[in-house]
């Protein structure tokens, strides 16, 4: 492991890939803390769609938030093979509830492109980038834009 | 090195506390020799410290005001009020000076002089000393790891050419053991003698063993010290004050100009008897380390007088009878306080999870195992008490900062006030500590501000002209109550219900209690003061306050009387980190109530359950009617509440008095629950105040009573209501 990120020149960013129904995602993988089973999660009130509740990670309180809801795509149904991918930003831990982490990849920054104008600005924003490996299209989460709003409060 | 810092800068907050203590003792009126003392230790000590590290504006700032102090102690100046009032200001702006040396700058700005200046005049008169030269950097030998003796030719002082009418004086200085056990360094010392005037030394290392039988803990040498100076003998035993009965002194005058009155024999005498008798009891059961005095020299100043203030102390701490006796203490890191916290948490829900489990394979209660898990049980609960019990702490802490805040107010206000303080050992969790210093800034500015009246408007109302405020702290039902009191007109109620109708708070046709109407001044964007002062009055005030301690699930009210002056009361649990609590079932989640607004639980009687209008529901108990609210249907977990007869009711009792009936499904138990943040992950959730971890590992939220209240009052299309605004 050590050696991989030595190698890995500036260039060169690795990501963690990750399924969503059909779609394939991927996040900085120096964001990502862990990557755990599914457990099911007590649901907070008040809180938007795409907050799944909270868990409990080892003493700490995890929110976790369902990515595919926040993308506007239909909601996971979690199942065993769901996937809680503890991402850090803002000093603040959150889970991302997924269908599926499939790959670490290892990709130049070259081949990130702009996100085409298609999606709605919500979701466009959420899309750092686009890239394509092996004939696959994978949209890189930006992580920091994803996480609930601290300040506002949902009546 | 940085650690030896941190060390004289925690130092420096005990000596500025005590230093500042003194002075209001002083001020008080509270006589004695050893409450000045302990003001000239402290000054001195701050000074032999920064000295130490070169902190040269603070050194220079603390020598006027030790010199100073010097007279005040020798009786040379008066105890006056406006002498007072210049030392207590004088000590406001030495602890902007180890502020400034802290964060690395120097802090020296006109203010500074200006109060230097004034000392100065103050010493005036006597031949004040001009500012000394800067102490000389630590000697090298501080990073040496080995024994702390020095070449002594190296601290000949000779920057005072000796001017007529000194007295040359003979010193033989001769450390005890004593000395380096509590890590004096014996070339401060020196060297602060050295300030004194022309000096020579040369050392008698005679009495030195040779090598073999050398114990390495001992005291061997001698220093014999010939002083030139204009100084009386008093200043010169001042310098060996922190060691006074850790050394054998000897003083003599010498052969110029010794002063006719001065009587050699029995000085001699005082000086045979009076260390050996003091330093007979050493409490050291054995010397510090060899390496402990090199190391330590740096702060040797700072460290010597924690001893020698302690019995000068009790003066400040006036009517406390604990608190100030001598103790062993140690210094941790909160960090690993907060770490030990946060695994006896874990332990706990482990614990539970575990008993769970047994009883879940229905062992007998008699089994082996089941005793032992409660004896598990047991031992975990006493541990978390004594972990928590780590982390209490007097809210001295906090109190201690306020005189200088009033003085300071005070002043901007042109208003006369004195403050009083009580129950200042109250303990509680060093988490509550920690938010209550806001706060109560905040009500005592609003006490001084906005309370009290100004000198003339007080003597015409027939009061002193000098107001007083009353900060004091007591625990209360398991919680920690601040009460802050001011002697001033009372809240003006007619004029605060005009600004809340003005400012569209309340409907103009509200009929609002003389309780309500106070309480109006915690309303968002609510500002009596007529001009935006310095010192409040943005209108970001009491709601802030408000809503920052119902974070903390404190609760704030105030009463007033007119014309004699109103109480702000804040209570807080004493603990941010464990809370007990009602487990209850709601629509199939588990949910948390804390206990202490629990009033009753009742299973309430079909007859008892009323329709009052469309869809409010009331409960009669006893001879009371109170609304039934469904947790559930307020938080959303269901739309359709069930009979409440059903299930059963908690009876609770909100922040402002109001009483309620919550409707859950099932009581599961009562627990002391750890509370976790919720914020830390996420945000603030309505109706919720944080989570918990149950012991099957998952988390349970735990209800914000007062929201739940406050939200179901809302839903109900209510007329504004000034304690609902003030709870979002």
């Amino acid at each position: 492991m050590t050696d991989l990120v030595a190698q890995t020149s500036h260039d060169q960013i690795e990501l963690v890939s990750f399924r969503i129904g059909e779609q394939e995602f991927c996040v900085d993988i120096m964001a990502v803390r862990e990557i755990r089973g599914w457990a099911p999660a007590t649901p907070l009130p008040q809180t938007p769609p795409y907050m799944r509740g909270v868990i409990n990670l080892r003493g700490a309180v995890l929110p976790i938030l369902d990515l595919a809801v926040r993308l506007e795509l239909p909601a996971t149904e979690p199942s065993a093979r769901s996937v809680i991918i503890v991402i850090a930003a803002d000093n603040r831990l959150v889970g991302l509830l997924v269908d599926a982490v499939s790959d670490i990849l290892s990709v130049s920054r070259a081949a990130i492109q702009p996100t085409p104008d298609v999606a709605c600005d919500r979701v466009r924003s959420f899309v750092r980038g686009l890239m394509s490996i092996d004939g696959r299209m994978i949209s890189q989460i930006a992580v920091d834009r994803i996480l609930p709003d601290v300040e506002a409060i949902a009546a | 090195m940085e650690a030896i810092k941190a060390t004289f800068f925690q130092e420096c907050e005990e000596l500025l506390a005590d230093l500042e203590n003194g002075l209001l003792a002083l001020q008080d009126g509270t006589p004695g020799e050893d409450t000045v003392n302990a003001v000239f230790r402290a000054v001195h000590s701050i000074k032999g410290g920064a000295g130490a590290f070169g902190f040269e504006a603070l050194v220079r700032f603390s020598h006027v005001f030790e010199t100073l102090m010097d007279d005040v102690r020798s009786a040379k100046i008066a105890q006056t009020p406006p002498l007072m009032s210049a030392l207590l200001r004088a000590a406001d702006i030495l602890a902007d000076l180890v502020e400034a040396a802290r964060s690395g700058g120097e802090g020296e700005d006109p203010r500074t002089h200006e109060m230097a200046a004034e000392l100065e005049q103050l010493i005036a008169g006597k031949g004040a000393v001009a500012p000394v030269a800067v102490a000389a950097p630590v000697p090298t030998e501080s990073n040496d790891p080995d024994f702390g003796f020095q070449p002594l030719a190296a601290m000949v002082f000779e920057d005072a050419p000796p001017p007529p009418a000194e007295t040359v004086w003979s010193i033989t200085f001769s450390p005890r053991t004593s000395l380096y056990a509590n890590a004096n360094e014996p070339a401060l010392l020196l060297r602060e003698l050295g300030r004194l005037g022309a000096m020579t030394v040369s050392l008698d290392d005679s009495a030195l063993p040779d090598l073999e039988s050398l114990d390495v803990d001992g005291s061997w040498l001698t220093w014999r010290i010939s002083l030139t100076t204009d100084r009386d003998e008093a200043a010169i035993r001042d310098v060996f004050e922190f060691v006074d009965g850790d050394c054998d002194l000897t003083l003599s005058a010498g052969t110029e100009d010794a002063e006719p009155a001065f009587d050699v024999s029995a000085l001699l005498a005082a000086i045979q008897s009076e260390p050996v008798v003091v330093s007979a009891p050493d409490p050291e059961p054995e010397p510090a380390p060899v390496v402990a005095p090199p190391v330590v020299s740096a702060v040797a100043p700072p460290a010597a007088p924690a001893q020698p203030s302690t019995p000068a102390a009790p003066p400040a701490d006036r009517g406390d009878t604990h608190g100030f006796a001598p103790q062993a203490t140690i210094r941790v890191d909160p960090e690993r306080i907060d770490r030990l916290i946060d695994l006896v948490g874990e332990l706990v829900i482990n614990q539970a999870m575990l008993a769970q489990r047994v009883s879940e394979c229905g062992l007998p209660p008699s089994s082996a195992v089941s005793v032992g898990l409660d004896d598990l049980e047991q031992l975990t609960r006493e541990i978390q008490e004594s972990v928590m019990a780590i982390r209490a702490q007097p809210v001295k802490s906090v109190f201690q900062r306020m005189p200088r805040l009033v003085r300071e107010t005070a002043t901007m206000t042109g208003k006369q006030v004195r403050l009083t303080t009580d129950g200042e050992n109250t303990e509680v969790d060093k988490t509550v500590i920690e938010r209550l210093a806001d706060p109560i800034t905040h009500m005592i500015r609003n006490a001084i501000d906005h309370g009290l009246e100004m000198p003339e408007a007080r003597v015409a109302a027939g009061k002193p002209a000098e107001g007083h405020v009353r900060l004091a702290a007591l625990h209360r039902g398991g919680r920690i109550v601040i009460e802050v009191s001011d002697d001033g007109a009372g809240i003006n109620r007619k004029r605060v219900l005009a600004i809340a109708m003005q400012k569209e708070l309340v409907s103009p046709d509200a009929q609002l209690t003389d309780e309500e109407i106070d309480n109006l001044i915690f309303l968002p964007g609510f500002s009596t003061a007529d001009k935006v002062s310095d010192v409040s009055g943005r209108g970001v005030g009491m709601d802030v306050v408000r809503r920052s301690i119902q974070a903390l699930g404190g609760r704030i009210s105030i009463t007033s009387r007119p014309g004699e002056g109103s109480t702000f009361t804040l209570s807080l649990p004493l603990t941010l980190a464990v809370l007990d609590g009602m487990v209850v079932d709601v629509a199939g989640h588990t949910l948390v109530v804390p206990l202490t607004a629990i009033v009753e639980s009742l299973r309430p009687r079909p007859e008892d359950v009323r329709r009052l209008g469309p869809t409010g529901m009331v409960l009669a108990v006893r001879d009371d009617h109170v609304p039934l609210i469904d947790i559930g249907c307020v938080l959303g977990f269901r739309t359709t509440p069930p009979a409440p007869h059903e299930r059963v009711v908690l009876l609770i009792e909100t922040e402002d008095g109001a009483r309620a009936a919550l409707v859950a499904d099932a009581i599961q138990g009562q627990r002391q629950v750890v509370i976790k943040s919720l914020e830390a992950n996420y945000r603030q959730v309505p109706g919720i105040a944080a989570a918990t971890i149950l012991g099957d590992g998952r988390v349970a939220l735990i209800l914000d009573v007062d929201a739940v209240v406050s939200m179901r009052r809302r839903d109900a299309g209510r007329p504004l209501d000034p304690t609902l605004i003030a709870a979002e």
